[in-house]
């Protein structure tokens, strides 16, 4: 080969190893960046009013004074939906408003009763109210203006009645005149329609049995049972995908049999009479001021409780379980790990057990992690806890132990290579000082071999850290209390990541929270590993002598 | 230089003094005088009889039989795979690590037959020291390594090892250009300096014996010239036994020397007598250098 062609070629090499480099680094960018992107949408954004109402009414955490002046300045704009609601609703919601007509007419009757009535006069009363409740309810059931008028005329007669002055019974005539005003604006024969697409209006701009809406319930409301329900959207990324849902209907349609179904988007005002027409666009218009969306830095994320399966974010205590989990788990396999590489290597003889106990260990390094998760279930949590006396029950021993066994043989390897590539000199020098094969270990093999064995630290660690399978039957949950020892179950970063994505249809909802959850992890294992591999540094400096 | 050498025997006399198990035998060492150096001694630190060493089949050495002399140096030479060194290493048990090794025979120290039973491998390794061929210093500080020996001994006051350490690399000619970092590390030192390390850490342990497993092999001349004085020094205090490929090396510095030859032992005398008037003809080729 000539020097010309061995040079190109040396050339060639080189550019190959930096063109793999910066592929390698690509990739790492183009996986870890939208990620971390995602995962700080955890803690910057835009969080609304309801957000910081959220932060008072659960931590205490905002000034009450300047937010109970911004929730005024909100409630001005919002007061106009509310109003505008209750108008229609008023025209079409008739199964609402014959409940309510029947209310009116108890609550009159106690009325009457409280005041003392006399007796003929209550009755004369009684049967006018029955009267006017049976004519209004007549006339719900109607569609046609016509035969609603007279009835609604026949009602409105009373109202100049001095006896019903002051009284709720004035409220029949409000109904009324609403009733009227709306039949003849619009058409009640779509009556059903209208209550059914006013009833998805209000879950998105309130909420629904089980998911919040856009501006939390109303003032008159009570406070629903979620916490979650109890605000409206506290994010404006949030805020937006809801205004979205409010504008537009999608629906999945076929065009022609056979072809596949599109989604066709249709402004949800075209399902409602011209008199609901000017909500959308207010809404539309005034959302911002509505609820107020400001820049927001939750760095408590990392340190609040999570309420309502992680909906406002909060992973303090999934940090801290992790970290726990993880503490107990390194020590149980580096003592274990170190020792039974020290034996493979220093003590044991070379003979058919050894070579099945390394096969073994190789072996097990191959395992799938969940045969893991339900071997620490069957010998740790149900065989060795009851025979400990332990309660046998999921618990931080039990998860740490579990995992332990899985990082095992990665542990034991590195150490294994480390404490063989520990030069044999250094351990003869000792032995010929009289030292002991214990002593010389103790004393100069494992101190030199200590950054290898630092590499399996962090190996193991970032392993432990992040496993989910091994510990979904020994140790995690996905709520409780932050663990006060180690025969509590805790809950964890990993395990929290896992049951979002699967058992919970609010990632869905809040996508930021689940991102967060996961880059709060990776960030955690980085962490942990920038100090293993800064002592590792540092140990090595001191050997080397530098 | 005469100062430095009072010095050294103060040091001598220190660590002779000290040292409980060296009093046992006190009768059998001489006073270091000036003449030290150059007169012979009757009586033998090491006996060899019918010495035999096996890897497995193979033979390491076969038959030695040899005295070894206190307060001088004696030199083992020969080609590579003789022997040498393996002979060296049996005298402080060394070879135990080799697995499915087998001896036979006698190899005393100090009237004691190392190969019993009932031999403490720790004392026996602390009364004979030894230094590698290639330096070996611990990955700590030099401090650290000078005390590793007597902190295996149970001393453990800071001032007593602060002496030792002292003294042991002022015996192997070290201090001075270490004194002010013994908390540096030993891995920092120049490849001279770390085998006058070694050095140092196995005088630390007071022995009786030191056994140089061709000491300056990886050394460049100037640091070489270094230990073969030291060697020179301490030969009043130590009985030193020394296997080297150097012949010039082995006329320097020692008293006797003995020459191996496939496992055996061939010709062991004075060392001016083996260069210039050997008695085998082996020998005879191997020194005038057409053998080997």
């Amino acid at each position: 080969m000539n020097l010309r062609l061995r040079g190109k070629l040396d050339q060639l090499f080189t550019a190959a190893t930096g063109l793999s480099v910066v592929l390698l680094m690509l990739v790492l960018v183009a996986i870890l960046g939208p990620m971390l992107y995602r995962g700080s949408n955890a803690v910057f954004f835009q969080g609304t009013v309801e957000f910081r109402k959220m932060q008072r009414d659960l931590f205490r955490r905002v000034d009450d004074t300047t937010l109970n002046a911004e929730i005024a300045e909100t409630e001005q704009f919002r007061r106009r939906v509310y109003a505008m609601i209750e108008e229609f609703r008023k025209g079409v919601d008739v199964e609402a408003m014959s409940s309510q007509v029947r209310d009116i007419h108890r609550s009159f009757g106690e009325e009457l009763r409280a005041k003392n009535v006399p007796a003929d006069s209550y009755t004369q009363l009684r049967g006018l109210t029955r009267d006017i409740r049976d004519n209004l309810q007549a006339a719900f059931a109607k569609q046609d203006v016509n035969e609603i008028r007279p009835l609604l005329d026949e009602v409105l007669q009373h109202a100049e009645n001095p006896a019903f002055e002051g009284t709720s019974a004035e409220q029949f005539f409000e109904i009324a005149r609403g009733f009227l005003a709306t039949a003849e604006k619009v058409d009640l024969s779509h009556q059903q329609e209208y209550a059914a697409a006013l009833r998805e209006v209000e879950s998105i701009l309130f909420h629904t049995q089980d998911l919040p809406g856009l501006l939390g319930p109303r003032p008159e409301e009570p406070q629903p049972l979620l916490v979650m329900l109890r605000y409206g959207a506290t994010r404006w990324d949030q805020a937006q995908q809801l205004l979205d849902r409010f504008s537009w209907v999608e629906e999945w349609v076929q065009d022609k049999p056979g072809e596949p179904l599109v989604m066709r988007r249709t402004p949800r005002a075209t399902l409602f009479p011209e008199t609901l027409q000017p909500l959308f666009p207010y809404v539309e218009e005034n959302a911002g001021q509505m609820l107020r969306p400001k820049f927001t830095a939750y760095w408590q994320f990392f340190l609040d409780d999570n309420v309502n399966g992680h909906y406002f974010g909060g992973v303090g205590p999934e940090i801290l379980g992790t970290l726990f989990i993880t503490v107990v788990g390194m020590l149980f396999v580096i003592p274990l790990g170190i020792v039974s590489a020290a034996y493979l290597v220093e003590c044991a003889p070379d003979g058919q057990v050894i070579r099945i106990i390394r096969m073994a260990i190789n072996t097990l390094a191959g395992v799938p992690s969940i045969v893991f998760g339900l071997f620490g279930l069957a010998f740790f949590v149900l065989f060795l806890f009851p025979l400990l006396g332990f309660e046998p029950k999921p618990c931080i021993l039990a998860a740490s132990m579990t995992l332990a066994v899985l990082t095992l043989p990665v542990m034991i390897r590195a150490s294994e290579e480390a404490i063989r590539a520990v030069p044999r000199s250094y351990k003869e020098g000792a032995l010929a000082l009289g030292s002991s094969r214990f002593h010389t270990f103790m004393t100069v093999t494992l101190p030199a071999a200590l950054p290898g064995i630092l590499t399996g630290v962090i190996l193991s660690l970032s392993r432990i850290a992040g496993e989910t399978a091994p510990i979904l039957f020994t140790g995690a949950v996905s709520m409780g209390d932050v663990p006060k020892s180690v025969f509590d179950p805790t809950r964890t970063l990993s395990y929290g990541s896992y049951d979002m994505a699967v058992g919970d249809r609010l990632a869905m909802m809040v996508p930021h929270n689940q991102y967060g959850m996961v880059v709060t992890l990776v960030l955690l294992i980085l962490i942990l590993n920038a100090v293993a591999i800064v002592l590792r540094t540092r140990v090595f400096r001191k050997l080397r002598g530098q | 230089m005469t100062e430095e050498r009072e010095e050294m025997q103060t040091t001598a006399e220190h660590i002779r003094k000290s040292d409980v198990r060296t009093t046992l035998a006190i009768s059998q060492r001489k006073e270091p005088t000036a003449s030290a150096a150059t007169e012979t001694c009757p009586c033998a630190v090491i006996r060899s009889e019918n010495f035999s060493l096996h890897y497995g089949s193979k033979i390491g050495v076969q038959n030695i039989t040899m005295d070894i002399f206190p307060c001088s140096v004696t030199a083992i030479i020969g080609p590579s795979g003789c022997g040498k060194s393996t002979f060296l290493r049996s005298i402080n048990r060394m070879n135990d690590l080799i697995p499915h090794v087998r001896t036979e025979g006698l190899l005393e120290v100090d009237g004691h037959d190392i190969y019993d039973k009932r031999t403490n491998l720790v004392n026996l390794r602390q009364q004979v020291g030894m230094v590698f061929q290639k330096p070996n210093p611990f990955p700590k500080s030099i401090f650290d390594n000078v005390a590793y020996g007597p902190h295996l001994q149970g001393v453990k006051r800071k001032d007593e090892l602060q002496h030792i350490v002292e003294q042991s690399l002022r015996a192997a000619a070290l201090w001075e250009e270490v004194k002010d970092d013994l908390r540096k590390s030993a891995l920092a030192l120049s490849g001279g300096q770390q085998q006058r390390l070694c050095i140092a850490r196995a005088l630390a342990t007071r022995p009786r014996v030191l056994l140089m497993d061709e000491p300056c092999s990886a050394l460049d001349p100037i640091a070489t010239a270094k230990i073969e004085d030291l060697m020179g020094q301490l030969q009043s205090t130590y009985t030193i036994v020394i296997v080297t490929h150097n012949m010039q090396q082995a006329a320097r510095v020692s008293e006797r020397a003995a020459f191996f030859c496939l496992g055996e032992l061939i010709e062991y005398d004075h060392t001016s007598r083996i260069f210039s008037n050997p008695r085998k003809k082996e020998t005879e080729d191997y020194v005038t250098g057409r053998f080997g």
